[in-house]
């Protein structure tokens, strides 16, 4: 079963099929925080599960797999009685160790950006700030392919095309059963910077204007004319899930890595950013004639 | 799609983008297990819980109200224009979802001053292609901003459902709620509808009651809380022909067999017919 459930399945503990990674994070970041409400220290923790106080961080951001026996004994230790969230727990550490269906792109996928595949995979919505590029989930082919030999000059031909194969196998999330919602608000210089050629832009703003189309799909632009626009901060995606003491995750993508934020006063300024951004840009409707305007002009 | 902003052209002084003071809508997406809200707004509405735990079960009372009010408003009173005043963060079953599920082709207008509202609802309200959706950016107060917008969408020679749920306790005595929702009502022809919900005094304890006023005085929240009496609040009715089962509290309104959560509210609750 691959992560990207194209059936838009859920397993019988209601959490939808997901990749391992996400659920390792989702997982890890529930045991600190139930390990941190009981007052209990990494080092109390590793020996309950006879293990050292680094494998129990780094089990709690992700990196590494869970036994189930382990899992119990922790909740024992932190006081977390209930059967139900036990369950829960034991179900999403089971589903973790399923293969993803990026693991096959290991060799070109650095590890952080396989953890943002997991987190996307499993959202419930998807908001996206876009200063630069098209969001990697409408990009055409050819649009992608401008952009990945952009970022990867030295890469033979095949290992490009691989790269923008996994982009297109990603954007199965947008037609699947049960998709994310998806709030992309992209400034007017993604609609103007003609990766590729001006043919190449031309295309891919004609599948902006059919994306509008979807019905989970809002994009927004925020024109030049709109001044001082709250964006100064650069792209930014939010993630939240269906979860609700899940929290949102806030993910920034830099040249060599990328930062995921899942504080909530670290998210909550995103959020704001996000809120006005939503406020400053043009009706969805608006959007969509602009777009037109641009693809004209183009 | 065929949903779009009316351009606002300015009102009363709606509320800064302000995430360091509580906002009523944000308090309200908080109670109803949302994600859209800040810090501030969880505090306050944690502090309103420790007064009066039901004020959960109100948040989630007051929109099942929605929900039931619209359908009986599209299905059994056939109308296809509505007018929602007070629209508040967007979440499952809003107006134009509830009503274009019964007739595709209704008409949809949301008002609120809120700017959080006001991102996601111009983002997000967007309607089905045989009806129609807008947003307004405008303050309740303002009805002469509201009613010219909205009949840009909204033909005022049929009849309309003007829903104004939970925000007519946000405004105080001294700006006459009353005159207010008469202004509307006077602007929409017989055969139109008025559905409301309202923070009633008679439903919390006199001590519970005198706590909860004393912390909106207290607290720096953008919106008061004036809770009305039953009298106060059936007068916004004056004029109306109240349908079944008449001026009760929310979870009491046509309730719908098999409703697992049940309650007491603070909202007393009506639909009147003009």
């Amino acid at each position: 079963m691959s992560s990207e459930g194209s059936d838009g399945e859920e397993s019988d503990s209601g959490i939808p099929q997901a990749g391992g990674i996400i659920l390792r994070m989702l997982l890890g970041t529930q045991l600190r925080r139930l390990r941190e409400a009981a007052g209990v220290t990494p080092e109390r923790a590793g020996y309950e599960i006879r293990a050292s106080r680094s494998k129990i961080s780094r089990m709690e951001t992700g990196h590494v797999g869970f036994k189930a026996r382990d899992i119990t004994d922790l909740l024992i230790l932190y006081g977390a009685t209930d059967e139900q969230l036990r369950a829960r727990l034991l179900a999403m550490a089971q589903q973790a160790s399923r293969p993803d269906w990026w693991s096959q792109y290991g060799d070109i996928l650095p590890g952080w950006f396989e953890n943002y595949l997991g987190l996307e995979s499993v959202s419930s919505t998807i908001r996206t700030f876009e200063m630069q590029f098209v969001h990697g989930l409408f990009q055409t082919q050819d649009y992608a392919r401008a952009v990945t030999r952009l970022g990867h000059r030295s890469a033979p031909p095949s290992e490009i095309e691989r790269r923008v194969w996994l982009r297109m196998k990603r954007q199965e999330l947008l037609t699947r059963a049960a998709p994310p919602r998806i709030w992309s608000v992209m400034d007017e210089a993604v609609l103007r910077r003609p990766f590729g050629s001006p043919a190449v832009l031309r295309a891919q703003l004609h599948r902006l204007i059919e994306a509008t189309a979807l019905p989970h799909v809002t994009l927004q632009v925020v024109p030049f004319t709109s001044g001082g626009h709250a964006g100064a901060s650069g792209s930014f995606t939010v993630l939240r899930f269906d979860e609700p003491d899940l929290p949102d995750v806030v993910y920034i993508e830099q040249l060599t890595g990328a930062v995921y934020l899942d504080q909530r006063l670290d998210v909550e300024h995103y959020l704001e950013v996000a809120d006005q951004l939503g406020g400053e840009a043009l009706t969805p409707i608006a959007s969509r004639h602009f777009i037109e305007q641009v693809a004209k002009e183009t | 799609m065929t949903s779009d902003e009316i351009p606002a052209t300015g009102g009363a002084g709606p509320p800064e983008f302000d995430t360091s003071v509580a906002h009523q809508a944000r308090m309200y997406d908080y109670l109803l297990g949302g994600k859209d809200n800040y810090a501030v707004d969880r505090a306050q509405a944690e502090i309103g819980l420790k007064i009066y735990p039901e004020f959960a079960f109100t948040a989630r009372a007051n929109r099942a109200f929605l929900g039931r009010a619209v359908r009986f408003l599209a299905g059994q009173a056939g109308l296809r224009q509505f007018l929602d005043i007070g629209t508040g963060i967007p979440t499952a079953g809003n107006t134009h979802q509830v009503a274009q599920a019964i007739a595709p082709e209704s008409r949809v207008v949301y008002v609120d001053y809120d700017p959080v509202v006001l991102a996601h609802a111009r983002a997000l309200l967007t309607s089905t292609d045989a009806g129609a959706t807008a947003y307004i950016d405008a303050d309740l107060r303002d009805t002469g901003t509201i009613l010219e917008q909205a009949g840009r969408l909204l033909d005022f020679t049929q009849p309309v459902a003007v829903t104004l749920v939970a925000i007519l306790h946000a405004i105080p005595d001294a700006d006459d709620p009353h005159a207010i929702v008469a202004r509307v009502m006077d602007a929409v022809p017989s055969g139109s509808y008025l559905a409301l919900s309202h923070l009633g005094r008679e439903l919390l304890p006199p001590e519970t009651l005198r706590q909860a006023e004393d912390l909106v005085r207290r607290s720096a929240v953008q919106q008061q809380f004036a809770y009305r009496s039953r009298d106060e609040v059936a007068r916004f009715f004056t004029g109306l022909d109240l349908v079944e089962p008449g001026l009760v509290p929310v979870e009491d309104w046509r309730p719908e067999p098999g409703t697992a959560d049940t309650g007491k509210s603070t909202l007393w609750c009506a639909v009147g017919r003009k």
